[in-house]
């Protein structure tokens, strides 16, 4: 396994592992653009799946550094080192970020929040309204998949918004 | 006067007159530039005033002239005492212009920056700039999205709105491996380039700055509150906090689960404990089930509900199902079926047996345990029985010798109680040093004790003062912030300090020429005197003359012509001095009248005249045409 990594020139390696680490911990991956001209699609596939299989296998059992050296033992000693060496410098990273997802496993988790504030001018059965409202949008992530929420709320209903999620900060804030 | 003129076009620009910058003094102000200063200033000091007028000077005369009364009756209402018509403001002398200007910027509100400020408080500057900019945005009507012009389109679609999406972003920080630290030196890309899409940049930065900032909230008020009283260091007090957390979670699990055989686990998230944990409460997931609400239980009940005899009655279920479904032409499926039937039943069979073996061995294991129980009791009484029977053996062998056994036992029972005694001795011996030193420590921990309080609180109001003090730096630095954009925003050319200057100055020319007119005051004081002495001297010298003259007269016909010469040259020069004192007197007048010329010529009677006669005949003119107008309507 990740003989192909061999085909990269060595002064790209680390930042092609860097930017694989970068994919793991939820921002941009490597783009086949870039890569293009080095591997074909299948073996883009194959290089980016083996490589964060790697880390993550690597990272999630808290293998040693020797296991670690032993599993990637057949590459070219460049490759070896430009691995252990990132490996290294964020493997807290790595590890925080497959804690994050083994925890969202269980249940729905919210991913991202966006609220705008409208003001409602008039309604069916009244010509002066002038009420604002909240409208509250989440974002969140249940079996993997993205499903937005969309709540409108008034005065008093966000503020019991607001009071449960405070009452349920502090009870964190205890087990932190 | 000019120092005067420029503070007054100063004061009308800030009052919203556009007075363009070529105009110096008062006598330039066009009747049109008038108009609109007066109904500017008019409208800042009494807007009910000002606001039903208009800062235009309309086309038409007879508007012009009504707006000019208007405005004059205004300003009368106002309270402006002098003289002030339409010719005021249409016909204007400089003179009267610059007396009502002058009135008016009087009256305007002092300072009006003042007034409408906002409390110096959290970025003025921003909260105006967005103040401003809403109203700019309320103020453009909504325009159908069909109808929009570019501009508008950016500020009403909703093209530019994007969803909120953010991405955890990896900061430069201190610390960690080497190797980190060389990713942080090279490798790593800017925080632009992190997100996977551009648009996701400001919401990410958002997101980190706001996660750091509650985190630092958290962990102050935190350590304010019960992390100082605890009187740990900080790593310390983390790590017990965590401990009690992590006990806390487990302690619902370990009531759901049998405890393990032999005693505590040794850590407090044991994996092995843990799996056994969750794999009995898995099983006993309709016996001893864990506390209800919690997340574990019901993913428990979800993959653990499908026990085995569960399973069994539903494959016989559905084998009962099959049975009826079958029809008579399909033999192969009959067989099948009955195979099947006689399969189950063999299953059936052997879980019943397993079963049964399993409340065998259950009971065995039962039973095992009951007779392990009554062999440890009665080796227990038989160890008490033994005890006894060796103490009676003893008595026994003891008996024959029964008097000098006694005297033997009584002698071991005197050295033993002696013994006793020198223990006790000995203990006391031991005990009172100790004892002091037990005390001596008490007393050190406690003395050490309130040393530590009288720190904690002293530590505890440092810390106060330390966040207060910060509070205020920010307050202040925010203060000093708006300030400087005020000071910024401040129109560089009214500079107060040139201004006292120059009054300063002028008043110090006022003192100086006042001194002079005194000077000539006197001197002219001086000369009435030397006057009036000449004046006297003349009058006694001709008097005695005359007398001298008048008494040789009647004697001598020469002397008699001298007093008459004398009489004459008297009269004379008495008319002389007349004539003299008149000429000054019509000098006088002549410059009064000099003065008034001048005046008129000031107030440019030629061309105010030649205004008035044209407005006069464009006036005429609109007459007739309205005249005309309403005859052929």
């Amino acid at each position: 396994m990740l003989r192909l990594l061999e085909k990269l020139p060595p002064g790209r390696a680390l930042e092609f592992l860097h930017k694989i680490v970068d994919g793991i911990c939820g921002r941009a991956y490597p783009r086949y653009q870039d890569y293009g001209s080095i591997w074909s699609l299948s073996e883009w596939m194959e290089i980016l799946e083996e490589t964060m299989t790697h880390f993550k296998t690597v990272v999630g059992k808290n293998t040693s550094d020797e296991e670690a050296a032993q599993q990637i033992s057949e590459l070219n000693a460049n490759y070896q080192e430009a691995i252990t060496k990132c490996l290294k410098g964020r493997k807290e990273e790595i590890r925080n970020a497959l804690v994050e997802r083994v925890n969202a496993i269980s249940s729905a988790q919210l991913q991202d929040f966006d609220w705008q504030l409208k003001l409602a001018l008039s309604s069916d059965k009244l010509s002066m309204l002038q009420m604002p409202l909240v409208n509250l949008d989440l974002d969140v992530r249940e079996n993997g998949e993205m499903k937005p929420i969309s709540i409108e709320m008034n005065k008093e209903e966000l503020q019991n918004l607001i009071n449960a999620l405070e009452a349920a900060n502090k009870v964190v804030l205890q087990l932190k | 006067m000019e120092e005067v003129d420029k503070i007054l076009i100063h004061s009308l620009r800030q009052a919203g007159t556009p007075v363009p910058p070529e105009v110096q003094s008062v006598r330039d102000l066009t009747p049109e530039l008038v108009v609109e200063a007066a109904v500017r200033c008019l409208r800042a000091v009494r807007p009910a005033l000002g606001a039903p007028l208009s800062p235009l000077l309309p086309p038409g005369i007879s508007a012009r002239f009504r707006l000019a009364s208007d405005l004059a009756a205004a300003c009368q209402e106002l309270g402006f005492g002098g003289d002030v018509g339409y010719q005021t403001f249409l016909y204007s002398s400089e003179h009267d212009t610059r007396r009502l200007l002058l009135f008016l910027v009087e009256k305007l509100p002092r300072d009006e920056s003042e007034r409408g400020a906002e409390p110096p408080g959290k970025s003025g500057a921003l909260l105006r700039a967005i103040g401003a900019r809403i109203q700019e945005q309320l103020g453009t009507p909504w325009v159908p999205p069909a109808c929009r012009t570019a501009r508008l389109q950016r500020l009403q679609g909703t093209g530019q709105l994007r969803p909120f999406v953010t991405c955890p972003l990896v900061l430069p920080q201190s610390g960690g491996p080497p190797e980190l630290q060389e990713y942080f030196g090279g490798a790593a890309p800017p925080v632009p380039a992190q997100p996977p899409l551009s648009v996701g940049t400001p919401p990410s930065l958002l997101e980190a700055h706001a996660t750091q900032l509650s985190a630092r909230h958290d962990w102050e008020a935190e350590w304010g509150g019960p992390g100082l009283a605890s009187r740990l260091p900080p790593q310390e007090y983390v790590g017990r906090k965590r401990l009690r957390a992590r006990l806390r979670a487990l302690e619902p699990l370990r009531q759901a689960c049998p405890p393990r055989p032999q005693g505590p686990p040794p850590g407090p998230l044991d994996p092995a404990w843990l799996q056994e944990a969750f794999g009995a409460g898995g099983v006993g997931g309709f016996g001893g089930a864990l506390p209800k609400g919690s997340r574990f239980t019901r993913t428990q009940h979800l993959t653990h509900e499908q026990d085995p005899q569960i399973l069994l009655q539903q494959i016989q279920a559905a084998a009962e199902t099959l049975h009826p479904s079958k029809s008579p032409e399909e033999d192969a499926g009959a067989r099948r079926a009955g195979e099947e039937a006689a399969l189950e039943e063999t299953l059936a069979r052997l879980e019943a047996e397993i079963e049964g073996c399993r409340g065998e061995v259950r009971d065995a294991q039962l039973s095992l345990t009951q007779a392990e129980a009554e062999v440890r009791q009665g080796r227990l009484v038989l160890g008490g029985r033994e005890d006894a029977l060796r103490l009676k053996a003893r008595a026994v062998e003891l008996l024959p010798d029964a008097e000098s056994n006694m005297a033997k036992l009584q002698l071991v029972v005197e050295a033993s109680s002696r013994r006793i005694v020198s223990l006790a001795g000995q203990w006391e011996r031991h005990r009172g040093p100790l004892l002091a030193e037990y005390r001596h420590l008490r007393a050190l921990r406690d003395s050490a004790q309130l040393e530590s309080s009288r720190r904690l609180s002293e530590i505890r109001s440092l810390h106060e003062r330390s966040r207060s003090a910060a509070a205020e730096a920010r307050r202040k630095e925010e203060l000093y912030k708006q300030l400087v954009a005020e000071l910024e925003a401040l129109p560089r050319d009214v500079s107060r300090a040139v201004y006292t200057q120059r009054i300063l100055e002028i008043v110090g020319n006022i003192r100086k020429q006042k001194e002079e007119i005194g000077k000539i005051l006197v001197d002219t004081r001086a000369l009435q005197k030397e006057i009036n002495s000449l004046v006297g001297k003349l009058e006694r010298t001709f008097s005695v003359t005359d007398e001298l003259l008048f008494k040789d007269a009647k004697r001598d016909e020469v002397v008699r012509k001298a007093y008459k010469y004398l009489a004459a040259l008297h009269e004379n020069c008495a008319q002389l001095i007349q004539t003299i004192e008149d000429t000054g007197t019509i000098q006088r007048e002549i410059r009064d009248l000099e003065e008034q010329i001048e005046g008129e010529t000031s107030a440019k009677p030629p061309a105010s005249l030649d205004r008035i006669l044209s407005d006069c005949r464009e006036l005429r003119e609109e007459n007739a045409l309205l005249a005309a107008r309403a005859r052929h309507a």
